[in-house]
């Protein structure tokens, strides 16, 4: 086993991270260690390719004592936490990742997960799935099923299978309703604001926020800064979410329009330059902007970099372009800024996120799936949330026979019986 | 990601702090200031700093204390670089610490912002030697101001100072929104925990308490209040929050905020109550509301994360406590916002300013009303906000009877 990490020494601390991180986990310590316990991850080869930090360690720790073996790595370059990689390594689980990496050591990174000859993958904008499509054929010939994370992910895998490139199943983890709608939305509400507000010290109360994209991770953001006392406007491409923004309470408007009044940006498409060379004109002076989708690049910091006329770094993940005489700032360089620059998205939340994603490997080893992107099995998920649901000691309601609609009722064409009573 | 260290910090959060830019133009043009020996005793982070900056820039000769537990080093040494007196050392010992406050204290300050009333009780009892130099003192918070009010009832309080406190844009700014935010942000910066769904326990219904309450049920948190002011508890009530006696509250609690500003609040016999994994912060003023240190029964263990320690209970259960017991959002985090303390900070130039251009008698007073609604009004006009002037309708109709 050939790990490639920052520094071994670091490990103490990664422990204590993972300690807490399954402290918070009762799903996926409790539900799914049961279920992954019939052995049949046994000496499987899975990947986990997520941004490695504790929650995904303890996943990976998970997975390991149900009989897999494990390879990590980082789902970006600028990520991974080092002590919870050191951590991982005196597990006994095979990591390849540091922060700070490089593009190229990135990369390596994937090849060398790539090159472990994984059967399973659970991925995360399926980084991993894509590059063995391109650069590995027999790999991926091999491949036996992926589980993939993220919104971004799961259109790739769509587009794949789309171009008849997806020769194994892979199973929409992220179209799951423990998880997109509660990890795009809430995970990734609070821990983005949060992060924005650790990196700047800034207060929220009476910010005017532009939020680009009202996906479920768009929604979850306004949500947050409305409740927070800032105000929202919604900038869509999409006629229906945009109505959705503004029935929901908040302004809606076009990209110069919104970053005309703007303190705060926020991106959250999912696309790239959301955020673009034809918008900085239009930027309010001292504007702070952060990105909360998957790529790197929905905030243009190249084209920033370009036009500024100078760029420093006045606080810790605060980057300063001089565009002329006017300041504009980017948090975490244009990287995820809940991750990149914060703890990324609460324990409790990842808790439902990677349960979903462990019984979407468990499915995939167990089950005989087509080729194909497939929908994670609803009867699993309703059983995710009643066992966190139980962790939290509430109780549910139960339909009794006469509570329930009767559909046959409706149909049946004796018009003598009344609608109202049977 | 490295920083641009205290400079860095410094210049961004001027870019945030419009009133405190707009105090300074007043003071400028006033020009009272100029040329008197100013005293600064706040916590020396780069909100300060730029206090002391704009007080530097309209004249004043500047000196800055801070206590060594709250002294941003990269800050003070930004400052010092700049040609400002500092007297200030983060880790300093107690008697180096003794030293540097009677240092700063040697300068015969005229003009001293106060926080705590640390200086000016210090003066007025182990320094009268500077008492005939010091013409006024703008404090900072409720308890610097409480002592102040007992020296003058007492007849003791030989100069005039100003409860910067008191005025409105201060208290229902900084104590509400500032610190309801910064406490509930960094124990979820600390915990990495979700707030949604959680049950919040929050002791003390005051300025604070209502800022806690109000930031954790915003986050999606179901809040409990526990007051011993009936007229708190009703208003509690009326939000929409939970309203129950302390030691029943914490029974089910995901996270526990005390702010009541009292001692003994929070003690071992409420912490047996906990379940496994609640975690406690302290929001108000810091230690005497929790002692985490107090009380054989809890068992305290070493750091699990940083700013996070856990409390082995009687019962069995962990709990953890954030930061100690100190407050949480200084101690765990950076303190209030920039935009609050904007207005806080130019309040207190406004104040020095005040101080400096009116003859005032010994004793505790307000600011007045006006400089009060200016330092608003300063910052709405930064946000492009416009309000309304009252008609002469209006102004003839309030004015009847």
């Amino acid at each position: 086993m050939k790990s490639r990490i920052a520094d071994a020494a670091l490990a103490p601390a990664g422990h204590l991270g993972i300690d807490w991180a399954r402290r918070r986990s009762p799903v996926l310590d409790g539900f799914v260690r049961e279920r992954l316990g019939d052995g049949s991850l046994s000496g499987r080869r899975v990947a986990v390719v997520i941004h490695l930090e504790a929650k995904t360690a303890f996943l990976a720790t998970v997975l390991a004592e149900a009989g897999a073996e494990v390879v990590v790595a980082g789902s970006n370059p600028w990520t991974t936490r080092d002590d919870v990689a050191a951590a991982l390594v005196e597990r006994g689980i095979e990591v390849h990742s540091s922060r700070r990496s490089t593009m190229e050591t990135w990369e390596s990174d994937l090849a060398a997960v790539a090159r472990t000859n994984p059967e399973f993958i659970i991925d995360d904008g399926a980084e991993l799935t894509v590059r063995i499509a391109r650069d590995h054929p027999d790999i991926y010939a091999q491949l036996r099923g992926v589980s993939e994370e993220t919104t971004t992910g799961v259109a790739r895998l769509r587009a794949l299978e789309q171009a008849g490139r997806l020769p194994m199943p892979a199973i929409a983890a992220n179209d799951a309703a423990c998880k997109h709608m509660f990890d795009n939305r809430y995970g990734t509400g609070q821990s983005t604001i949060q992060a924005i507000l650790q990196l700047t010290n800034l207060r929220m109360p009476g910010k005017r926020v532009a939020i680009v994209g009202y996906g479920w991770v768009g929604r979850g953001i306004a949500t947050y800064v409305n409740a927070m006392g800032g105000r929202v406007v919604a900038v869509e491409a999409d006629p229906i979410r945009a109505l959705e923004a503004h029935t929901d309470g908040h302004d809606v408007a076009d990209m110069l329009t919104a970053l005309a009044r703007a303190d705060l940006v926020i991106t959250a498409t999912g696309g790239r330059r959301a955020v673009n060379r034809s918008h900085f004109h239009a930027l309010q002076p001292s504007v702070i902007m952060a990105n909360a989708g998957h790529h790197d690049h929905e905030i243009d910091v190249p084209a920033l970099r370009q036009a500024a006329s100078s760029v420093d770094e006045p606080r810790p993940g605060v980057t300063r372009f001089m565009l002329g005489d006017k300041p504009v700032f980017v948090l975490a360089e244009g990287a995820l800024v809940n991750i990149a620059g914060g703890l990324g998205h609460s324990v409790e939340i990842m808790d439902l996120s990677f349960s979903v994603q462990a019984m979407g490997l468990h499915t995939l080893v167990t089950t005989e799936l087509s080729p194909g992107v497939h929908e994670f099995p609803p009867d699993l998920d309703r059983l995710i949330a009643a066992a966190k649901l139980a962790s939290r000691g509430i109780s549910l309601d139960i339909i009794d026979d006469d509570q329930a609609d009767t559909l046959g009722g409706l149909l049946d064409v004796d018009t003598s019986r009344s609608w109202d009573h049977p | 990601m490295n920083g641009g260290g205290g400079r860095g910090k410094i210049d961004f959060a001027r870019q945030f702090m419009p009133a405190l830019a707009a105090a300074a133009e007043v003071a400028r043009a006033s020009g009272h200031l100029a040329g008197r020996r100013v005293g600064i005793a706040l916590t020396l982070e780069p909100k300060t700093a730029c206090l002391v900056e704009a007080v530097a820039s309209v004249g004043a000769e500047v000196s800055v204390s801070g206590s060594s537990n709250s002294t941003k080093p990269e800050i003070a040494a930004a400052l010092a670089e700049g040609g400002i007196a500092v007297f200030a050392e983060a880790g300093a010992s107690p008697e180096r610490g003794e030293y540097l406050k009677n240092a700063f204290i040697d300068r015969r300050i005229e003009f001293l912002s106060d926080d705590g009333a640390g200086i000016v009780r210090r003066i007025h009892r182990e320094r009268r030697d500077v008492l005939p130099y010091l013409r006024g003192v703008a404090e900072e918070t409720t308890s610097g101001v409480r002592p102040l009010r007992v020296m003058e009832s007492e007849g003791l309080l030989e100069v005039p100072c100003v409860a910067v406190n008191d005025a409105r844009t201060k208290l229902l700014f900084d104590n509400l929104y500032g610190t309801g935010q910064s406490v509930v942000m960094a124990t979820l910066d600390a915990t990495n925990m979700q707030m949604a769904g959680a049950s919040v326990v929050v002791a003390g219904y005051g300025k604070v308490g209502r800022g806690i309450a109000t930031m954790a049920r915003a986050l999606g948190g179901r809040v409990t209040v526990s007051e011993i002011d009936p007229v708190e508890a009703l208003a509690a009530h009326h939000d929409g929050h939970g309203v129950a006696p302390l030691l029943e509250a914490v029974r089910t609690a995901n996270f526990v905020f005390t702010a009541s500003g009292i001692g003994h609040t929070l003690t071992a016999e409420h912490v047996a109550q906990m379940p496994d994994g609640a975690v406690v912060a302290v929001g108000g003023a810091g230690r005497p509301e929790f002692d985490p240190t107090l009380g054989p029964e809890l068992t305290r263990g070493d750091e699990v994360r940083p700013n996070v320690r856990p409390l082995a209970a009687p019962s069995g259960a962990t709990v953890f406590v954030v930061a100690d017991g100190y407050c949480v959002n200084t101690s765990a985090g950076e303190g209030n916002p920039i935009e609050v303390m904007d207005l806080s900070l130019a309040l207190q130039l406004r104040a020095l300013d005040y101080l400096a251009s009116t003859v005032l008698g010994p004793g505790v007073h307000l600011l007045p009303p006006a400089i009060d609604d200016e330092v608003a009004a300063s910052q709405l006009a930064a946000a492009g906000i416009a309000i309304d002037v009252p008609s002469p309708d209006q102004i003839r109709a309030a004015a009847q009877w």
